[in-house]
């Protein structure tokens, strides 16, 4: 007496077959569906290595399926080993993909305002579970990028694999290298602590030197006269939202235009003039499934533990300067390894010709490369011209990187940077790394160093007489004092006293040390 | 291109008109919006904030060729110019000096860091490529490619009127922002930081044009 009838289809076929093999036809039938068209005997027969059937059904994940779409059903066996990619484009992605994880997972105890930032950044390191780990792993895969696009796009030209038909899979490449960069750039600034802080000032004020539009630009990029809560939020806002956007829409125009023409073959493989990467005869093939698939698991796997031992055992941390301060700029402020060229460029004049016009010739030379560059052969002995012509870029983009470093060049006044040695502007350094105990109060001359009580009053004095020699010209008949006082309970006072000219001029600067910094450990 | 050729593409239809002059349209539309959103972007500057007017009671300014005188909300040095100043060597003779006070910008001209008053060396010295400048604002050494960039002011008594504002000294290229002695009776500097007035240009080693 039902008023309408309950039909389960599954019960019906277990009347008629009993439940095993019901249960087992249903599993079939899920993982077919799964995998869009590989039953269990299919994967089976993949995870074993057999032959393939004919018809091959593991062409059908990449003809039916989205993620697998785009994958290509098979690689040209001489592009599977390390030579000649080195694997640089796959391992780009995995470092993308990295990047993405790990930046999600820091967004959930990160707020990008000036009064809470750093704050954020000391919780992170020292409250948060895994949280040292996540954001040092973040960093350290962050610099792994840029040179690993770096090093795709040099080997890229080597092989000369950005020649016709690939000239746009080239320029996307460029893109998406420009995007690295600004991705890079815009995280600089979250930490909020000095380095962020004066660095990206320095990067936005050299948008200020492009010709008629570059004040705008300056105002646009920081929200207001100064990088504040405003410039933060649009940083933050494009390192997390913006430029992944952009980014991962032109990696799957990168790569589909890599899976479509096929890539490209060792030069010696090829004849010269010709493209044969598309048509892969049947017995050069490396399939997807299962060969390339494992393969990439098994890298995904060694490049993460890799990393992880690197920010663990290897001891490799993200540095964190002091809180950001918009009224002190610290001395010796560098600019991130990447941007040291674009540095050590503004050192040699004008920074309109040498910080906007230079660079962006440069960098549209690179774009339009394979426009230009039309030779028809990609074999080493033929392009002799443009091997020394890469050869030089690295050769000079190290020496302006150079050039781009503190050491080349900039010192404030001898007194200054005498103490600075001591407690530099930019990190710990010698004073603060010395164990609490072994700073006792008293008053300290640099000249008597081999008196001192402990050994870490031993080391610093010495090191500050050293110093004070070195500067021996500027600083004539000089004197150096260490003065410490126990200005609070867990809490030192240190005066550095500069005297030269006989007493005649002084210098001095005030640290305070706590007994909890832990700067040393 | 002959006038066969030409003629033989077929006429403009009023169909294929109208999504032109349609087509114009919209992208005169997408340009608004473009306008728009930039519009949205810039940054607003308020008054008592940097960006608006500050500011400073008279007592607050150093004497005479004393040190200059850091006023951070304003992000301002205000320096006050004496004879010793004006006769100092190490000033490119290009430049006009004249007696009185001015509103440096704390930002160096070269790439936005701050440079510091270095008393040592008797002058402003930027940490982060080495640019040199004088109180009177001219640089004297460095990358840097023009004098400290300052911001007018005016000087107001007890009832706000003005008694004395600030303007452009020298002509052509060495024009810049000028020096004003404090007039009697003013009883506070109001430094308008929204008119940024920049330094005449200056490139020669040691300083000059």
């Amino acid at each position: 007496m039902a008023l309408f009838q309950i039909h389960i289809p599954i019960l019906d076929d277990i009347k008629a077959n009993g439940l095993m093999p019901t249960l087992i036809a249903k599993t079939d039938e899920t993982v077919t569906r799964l995998t869009a068209g590989l039953n269990v005997g299919d994967v089976r027969s993949v995870l074993r290595g057999d032959p393939p059937k004919r018809p091959n059904p593991r062409t059908k994940p990449h003809a039916e399926a989205f993620w697998m779409h785009m994958r290509p059903t098979y690689f040209h066996k001489r592009v599977m080993p390390l030579y000649p990619t080195f694997r640089l484009g796959w391992l780009s992605m995995y470092f993308l993909v990295i990047e993405t994880i790990t930046g999600l997972v820091l967004m959930l105890w990160y707020t990008p305002s000036p009064l809470v930032a750093f704050e954020n950044m000391l919780d992170i390191m020292a409250n948060v579970p895994f949280g040292l780990m996540m954001r040092d792993l973040h960093r350290l895969g962050a610099e792994f990028m840029v040179m690993v696009v770096l090093l795709h796009m040099l080997r890229t030209f080597i092989t000369g694999s950005y020649k016709k038909p690939r000239q746009f899979t080239w320029f996307s490449g460029g893109v998406l290298l420009l995007l690295t960069l600004f991705l890079s750039f815009s995280g600089y600034l979250l930490p909020w602590d000095q380095l962020s802080l004066w660095a990206v000032t320095i990067g936005a004020s050299m948008a200020e030197a492009t010709p008629m539009i570059g004040r705008e630009v300056n105002l646009l990029v920081r929200g207001g006269p100064d990088f504040g809560t405003n410039g933060l939020l649009r940083f933050y806002l494009l390192h997390v939202f913006a430029l992944p956007l952009i980014a991962f829409i032109f990696v799957g125009v990168h790569y589909y235009k890599v899976i479509i023409h096929g890539h490209s073959l060792p030069p010696e493989d090829e004849p010269v003039g010709e493209d044969t990467a598309r048509k892969v005869p049947m017995d050069r093939r490396s399939y997807f499934l299962p060969d390339v698939a494992t393969k990439e698991i098994y890298w995904v796997a060694m490049w993460t533990a890799l990393l992880i031992l690197m920010v663990t055992v290897g001891n490799w941390h993200a540095p964190l300067e002091p809180h950001a301060d918009n009224q002190v700029t610290p001395l010796h402020t560098t600019a991130p390894w990447y941007f040291l060229w674009l540095q050590g460029m503004l050192k040699l004049g004008d920074k309109v010709f040498w910080g906007v016009i230079a660079p962006g010739i440069l960098v549209n030379l690179v774009f339009v490369m394979p426009y230009l560059e039309v030779g028809p052969s990609r074999r080493y002995i033929h392009r002799r011209v443009g091997l020394t012509i890469a050869a030089v870029s690295v050769v000079a983009f190290s020496a302006l990187t150079y050039m781009g470093t503190p050491f080349y060049a900039v010192s404030s006044s001898a007194d200054q940077e005498v103490v600075a040695a001591l407690v530099p502007q930019t990190h710990p350094g010698p004073l603060r790394s010395t164990p609490f105990e072994q700073l006792p109060a008293g008053q300290y001359a640099a000249a008597q160093w081999k008196s001192a009580p402990t050994a870490g009053l031993r080391e610093i004095l010495e090191l500050y007489e050293h110093e004070l020699h070195k500067y021996g010209d500027e600083l004539p008949d000089s004197e150096g004092m260490m003065i410490v006082e126990d200005w609070q309970v867990g809490l030192k006072k240190v005066t550095l006293r500069v005297l030269w000219n006989s007493g005649e001029d002084t210098f001095e600067q005030n640290v305070f040390l706590h007994q909890a910094s832990g700067y040393g450990e | 291109m002959t006038a066969e050729a030409v003629g033989a593409a077929p006429p403009l239809s009023r169909r294929e008109f109208l999504y032109y002059l349609w087509g114009a349209s919209m992208a005169l539309f997408m340009a608004e919006m473009g306008g728009a959103l930039v519009w949205f972007s810039f940054p607003r500057f308020k008054e008592g904030e940097f960006g608006g007017i500050i500011t400073v009671p008279i007592a607050d300014i150093p004497a005479p060729d004393a040190e200059p005188k850091d006023i951070p909300e304003a992000r301002i040095w205000v320096v006050n110019l004496g004879q010793g100043r004006l006769t100092d060597e190490r000033q490119p003779e290009e430049y006009t000096v004249k007696a009185g006070i001015k509103a440096m910008y704390k930002i160096c001209v070269h790439l936005g860091c701050l440079y510091k008053w270095v008393p040592t060396n008797d002058r402003f010295e930027c940490p982060c490529h080495g640019s040199k400048f004088l109180t009177t604002g001219a640089r004297i050494d460095g990358p840097a490619n023009r004098n400290l960039d300052a911001f007018p002011f005016e000087f107001v008594d007890e009832q706000g009127n003005v008694l004395a504002k600030s303007g452009l000294m020298g002509s052509g290229k060495t024009e810049e922002g000028d020096a004003v002695e404090i007039p009697a009776g003013a009883v506070a500097l109001c430094i308008d930081t929204g008119q940024r007035m920049q330094g005449a240009p200056n490139t020669e080693p040691g300083g000059g044009i």
